[in-house]
């Protein structure tokens, strides 16, 4: 066998998959269990998304209540967070005295803390970004910290031996040696960040994508549960290919980054 | 771990309980904000001899066992065959991304939709977290196993069954347990937030409860015991893993 008949099967296979799937699923819908409050077809899907998109434009606002969230916790977890691991790093005295706190923050559940952040901030826009912030500032803060912590120590003689002093060789070394990591962190906040959205937006919000999808499971309404569920995967996806995207262009003597 | 590094998170956890306590009595009046220490242990001690809190508990750890136990065999054999196979690594990967791309959250009102608001939607939120996991990382574990043992294999004329459970399982080890760790904490996720949103017993049934009553202690006591229960998991795993795969080094925390 080739490789060009070894591809064309390969991809043969994927869409054959995805079609035979979605027959199966619009077969069991319309044809097995016929009962929209339980089930519908990928066709209404579709079609429902159609409408939110281009003909009433209901998911508008939704998308831009939760990006604005989303952004705003996501942001500040990275100024929070590159910083804090490097100072952990660089500080065995700091790292040990807050470790025991940032270890149970982490482990915990995240959910845990959203009826507390929404005791303290109100159902307002403070305790969805505090929401949202607490699940991606660990990634980032652990991979800054294991990013500073793995530098290669020849890096370091070699400064040493040059003189540098502390300034330039956090610049010159400790910073672009740990930038893999800072990304890869990043990249993996970038789910959490989306799942501490639905959480934040379940907690008493009016508005955005996580409101969208509970509401919909509260009033059976399944073709706007799916659309909002879909569109949680389709931002999640958009967000990983960027940062891979910004990877690539900011670490080019990498193949690929590890850590995380 | 060195001494000083326990002394100094010990010292670390104390103050900060002290500070948090003296601050709760002297500038705050009133507990729904922040409940002091002492309360939230009364709270505790209140709920543990009513009983109330062996019920919540034992709801939780049931359905994150049964979800997990199963996700851990189904997830481990797709994985292989997905890892052998891959044809069938190719019918599979587009659903397996999907359902890997899909923020679980999102999913849940679905699964409760259609399983209900007992046992089975809890036991299916954390089945499909962890599975995925599993299913990604087995897959993985076979497909970069080094092929220097199987060429081994072969010279030793071990079967077809030999050399997977003798080469192949223990070379895919890691990976599995990796993917076991990562489904831990998210499917614990999970399973508090199926049972947030729509359940009569658990952890998350008590978070809410709590919170809907505005009791902060009780509040408090919950989110120590999902600390708890958090850090006891992750140390166990670590532990495993460590046990299991002594050959690979494991960073001193991982992220997710």
């Amino acid at each position: 066998m080739n490789e060009r008949t070894d591809k064309l099967i390969s991809s043969l296979l994927k869409t054959g998959s995805i079609v035979a799937g979605l027959a199966l699923w619009h077969i069991l819908a319309e044809y097995v269990l016929n009962d929209p409050t339980f089930l519908v077809s990928p066709v209404v899907v579709v079609n429902t998304a159609y409408e939110m998109l281009f003909v009433t434009g209901e998911l508008y606002p939704h998308l831009f209540a939760s990006s604005w969230i989303f952004f705003y916790g996501f942001g500040l977890s990275i100024l929070a967070g590159v910083p804090l691991g490097f100072v952990m790093a660089l500080n065995p005295t700091v790292r040990d005295y807050v470790n025991p706190w940032m270890t149970t923050l982490y482990t915990t559940p995240r959910i845990a803390f959203a009826p507390i952040l929404l005791l303290w901030f109100g159902i307002g826009g403070g305790a969805k970004v505090a929401i949202v912030f607490l699940g991606c500032l660990f990634p980032i803060l652990i991979n800054s910290y294991y990013g500073m912590r793995v530098v290669n120590r020849e890096y370091v003689e070699l400064a040493r031996s040059f003189r540098l002093n502390s300034w330039a060789l956090f610049m010159k070394i400790l910073l672009p040696a740990s930038v893999p990591f800072i990304l890869a962190g990043i990249r993996l906040s970038i789910g959490r960040g989306l799942t501490g959205v639905a959480i934040a937006e379940w907690f008493g919000a009016t508005e955005g994508l996580g409101y969208l999808v509970f509401f919909a499971g509260q009033t059976l309404n399944i073709p706007t549960l799916f659309v909002g569920v879909a569109a949680f995967a389709v931002l999640g996806i958009l967000g990983f290919e960027v940062i891979r995207r910004v990877e690539t262009y900011a670490t080019p003597w990498r193949k690929q980054s590890q850590g995380g | 771990m060195p001494r000083k590094e326990i002394v100094r998170g010990c010292v670390s956890i104390l103050t900060g309980l002290a500070i948090w306590e003296l601050f709760a009595w002297l500038l705050l009046e009133n507990e729904l904000l922040i409940p002091p220490p002492s309360s939230v242990a009364r709270s505790f001690w209140k709920l543990m001899i009513t009983g109330q809190l062996n019920k919540h508990f034992a709801a939780t750890l049931l359905e994150f066992a049964y979800g997990f136990s199963t996700a851990c065999i189904i997830g481990v054999v797709i994985g292989y065959f997905m890892g052998m196979y891959r044809r069938f690594d190719e019918v599979m990967e587009p659903w397996i991304a999907t359902l890997y791309s899909v923020p679980i959250i999102t999913v849940v009102p679905l699964i409760i939709i259609w399983f209900g608001i007992g046992m089975i939607s809890k036991v299916i939120v954390v089945f499909k977290i962890t599975a995925v996991a599993i299913i990604l990382n087995t897959a993985a574990g076979i497909k970069n196993l080094d092929p220097v043992w199987l060429e081994l294999a072969k010279s030793l004329r071990l079967s077809g069954w030999e050399t997977t459970y003798k080469i192949r399982f223990p070379g895919a080890l890691p990976y599995i347990i990796t993917g076991m760790r990562l489904g831990v904490g998210r499917a614990l996720l999970g399973v508090i937030v199926a049972e947030l949103m729509a359940a009569n017993a658990g952890l998350g049934y008590l978070l809410r409860d709590s919170s809907e009553t505005w009791d902060s202690p009780k509040l408090f006591v919950t989110v120590f015991l999902l600390a708890a229960m958090g850090l006891v998991s992750f140390n166990l795993i670590k532990r495993f893993e460590r046990r299991m795969a002594p050959w690979r080094q494991s960073a001193e925390w991982s992220a997710e």
